[in-house]
């Protein structure tokens, strides 16, 4: 009866233009509208940062970069007690940088300043901050005009993988707008509950001798199929048409894609037991699909937003979704345990999402 | 004796403070025809939701061929079909497509729901169209295709919610004929409706519902002969009300607008002179054909539906 379903909702989704735009064709557009944006001129988020920095006692060299760093305008110094735990610092994400300045600083004679930064990090992000860095240390250490001297050298590190070589905007906007339209399929499940609802079938549902569970089983099953279709689909043009790659593992892809269409489909659960009609939920759906997309990072990824509108985005399923996305299709060498939080947060948001739809679902209207 | 198609118990349904279906008992013989018969809002399409399972009581027992549909669901529902008073299809598939599905949820064979799907296409004389997508169906065939998904596994119990409503003449005869030929096969029919003609033409017998209640059961002949009886419609100029007053020592009487629906208890004669001591003229006097409408009439005080008239007139007598 499940096949049954799945087969009957595959031939009414082929029919229905609308549907197959929104879920396949919009977001090839946004993919590619995007992607050209993203590859273009980094921006400028000149927010002030603290900066870790370690550098032997004493350092003539060290103390003078760190007063350079707190003399410009947007960056603090903190100083911390190793050049390792500059690198941890960096890694765990709690400074977006660090300056390690060993004991035989000497620019001039190939001994530059580290520069420890995630080199995955979009290069929005990354080249803002190693361009003003570089600026400071530069400065600070004297230059000879018309020299070329490296006096800054960003390495990668130890505690977060490495990322692919000349990553391209579409390692961002592919997983981005699978995510968003992806969620879409939430639209597509509570509309076709009220359908069912509107035309009678769902009267025909109730009266066959099937139990309930089964009735709703039918009608959400084909569509988490359709949804796993869809992601497929886009990733799977993404990486044959826009050269997207996936640096990680593939079936932590596989699954990370299986939990998002999970928690999409509950997400129209919980949606179709609000018990609207297809058009408010076609509007307020759609709009409250938008607004998630676009708090999670689907639109603008959440690296460039400021930290507080970061956090928020955990709100949503989507942020999580696309942390995982991020790590498996940048990082070299990404698997399970590195989406392990997205996984279990998306887990989480699925289950909230049926509880509170099965508690609030009525059969009978 | 094999178990009632269809046994109702107290079945009552309340929504909130509204009374939907205030306690139904009623049995339906095998092999029957009968007709639902209620105006709009009278419970009819709650009563048979419930009998069909698609609507939990809130009171009361369903038992479908001797099999309690609470206790036994899927096999007292195996032996039901349900036609729905809504389209209930799938306008973007074809009617074949739609027969697949519902043919599914009761566990058909894709062989079966093939020839079975022959056979149910040809009774509704959709045979022809049945790759087309339903949406290009005139609203007639899409009652037909309806009336086809009910009957695609052989219901024992087939439970029609106003079939006709919306269709052209000539699918409607269609749609009787089918109804007709499925009863000669032996199938039990539970036909709700709120046109008279409809029951008159079809039915064995009739269950009159009004305001959540079953208010009368019987033949269309024997609620004719009880309730609506020689019945006299008299059309009155002047003060109506006080002519209603003194008819009412010598009839039954029920005032609409200037007519006053009367009975007589004995002859016309002592009635009229009653009436016309009052002041009041009579204009006309029409002698009603006991029909079920009347019947209805009487047994609810109003039309079936707004828009009817009262029955129409049969013999006209001239004013004295
Ligand atoms: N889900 C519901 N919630 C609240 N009230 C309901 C519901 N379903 C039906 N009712 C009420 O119950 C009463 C009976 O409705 P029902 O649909 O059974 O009437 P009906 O005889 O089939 O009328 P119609 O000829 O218009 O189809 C109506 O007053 C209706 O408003
Ligand atoms: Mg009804």
């Amino acid at each position: 009866m499940i096949a049954a379903a799945i087969w009957k909702d595959m031939q009414l989704l082929l029919r229905d233009r609308g549907t197959l735009i929104s879920l396949f064709a919009l977001p090839i557009v946004f993919i590619v509208a995007f992607g050209a944006m993203f590859s273009g001129g980094g921006t400028s988020p000149d927010v002030p940062r603290p900066i870790a920095i370690w550098h032997p006692t004493p350092s003539p060299a060290g103390e003078v970069v760190e007063r350079a760093l707190a003399a410009t305008p947007g960056f603090t110094p903190q100083p911390l007690a190793s050049a390792d735990a500059v690198r941890a610092a960096v890694a765990a994400g709690t400074v977006d940088a660090g300056l390690v300045i060993a004991a035989d600083v000497d620019p001039a004679h190939g001994h530059p300043v580290e520069l420890a930064i995630d080199l995955a990090a979009p290069i929005q992000v990354r080249a803002p901050l190693t361009g003003a860095l570089t600026a400071v240390v530069t400065r600070a250490l004297g230059a000879p005009v018309g020299a070329e001297l490296v006096y800054l050298e960003a390495r990668q590190p130890p505690g977060i993988r490495k990322p692919l070589p000349d990553i391209s905007g579409f390692q961002i906007t592919v997983p981005g707008n699978a995510v968003l339209f992806g969620f879409y399929i939430a639209l597509t499940v509570a509309m076709s509950f009220a359908g069912e609802r509107r035309t009678g079938t769902w009267r025909r549902l109730l009266a066959a001798p099937v139990p309930r569970w089964k009735v709703m089983l039918a009608t959400l099953v084909p569509y988490y199929v359709i949804g796993l279709i869809q992601l497929t689909f886009l990733f799977g043009l993404g990486a044959s048409l826009f050269g997207m790659r996936v640096a990680g593992s593939i079936p932590a892809l596989v699954v990370l894609s299986m939990c998002v269409v999970l928690c999409a489909v509950c997400l129209g659960l919980l949606f179709a037991s609000l018990g609207g009609t297809e058009k408010q939920l076609g509007s307020v759906g759609s709009v409250c699909l938008l607004v998630m997309g676009l708090l999670g990072g689907c639109m603008v990824p959440r690296l460039l937003m400021p930290d507080t509108m970061r956090s928020i985005g955990h709100i949503v399923p989507h942020s999580w979704a696309l942390d995982g996305y991020y790590d498996l299709l940048v990082r070299e060498g990404t698997g399970f345990s590195d989406i392990a939080p997205s996984l279990g947060a998306l887990a989480g948001f699925a289950a909230l999402f049926a509880l509170i739809g099965l508690r609030r679902f009525r059969f009978e209207t | 004796m094999s178990p009632p198609a269809l046994q109702l118990r107290a079945l009552a349904k309340t929504y909130g403070e509204r009374t939907a279906v205030a306690g139904i008992d009623l049995d339906v013989a095998p092999g029957e025809i009968l007709g639902l018969l209620g105006p709009n809002g009278a419970g009819k399409t709650t009563t048979i939701s419930m009998a069909c399972g698609v609507v939990t009581p809130t009171r009361g027992e369903v038992m479908i061929g001797g099999l309690s549909l609470a206790r036994d669901p899927y096999g007292a529902k195996r032996r039901l079909g349900l036609v729905p008073q809504e389209l209930a299809l799938y306008e973007e598939l074809s009617a074949r497509a739609n027969l697949a599905y519902f043919g599914a949820l009761y566990g058909m064979s894709a062989a079966a729901i093939a020839t079975r799907g022959d056979w149910v296409l040809g009774v509704v004389g959709l045979a022809d169209r049945d790759r087309e997508p339903v949406k290009r169906y005139s609203g007639g065939m899409k009652r037909r295709l309806n009336l086809a998904c009910g009957l695609l596994h052989e219901p024992a119990l087939l439970v029609l919610d106003e079939p006709t409503v919306g269709v052209d003449p000539q699918s409607r005869n269609h749609i009787f004929e089918t109804v007709r030929a499925l009863r000669t096969a032996g199938m039990t029919i539970v036909y709700t409706t709120h046109y008279m003609e409809e029951v008159e033409a079809l039915c064995d017998r009739v269950a009159i519902m009004d305001a959540g209640r079953l208010i009368a059961l019987g033949t269309v002949r024997e609620l004719i002969a009880q309730h609506a009886g020689r019945g006299l419609a008299i059309e009155i100029t002047g003060d109506v009300a006080a002519a209603e007053v003194a008819a009412a020592a010598h009839a039954d009487v029920r005032r609409e607008g200037a007519t006053l629906h009367a009975t007589p208890h004995a002859g016309l004669g002592a009635l009229v002179s009653a009436i016309e001591a009052t002041g009041a003229t009579i204009t006309r006097i029409e002698s009603r054909q006991a029909t079920l409408e009347a019947a209805f009439l009487a047994l609810t005080g109003h039309a079936l539906r707004d828009d009817d008239a009262p029955a129409p007139p049969t013999s006209k007598a001239a004013t004295p």
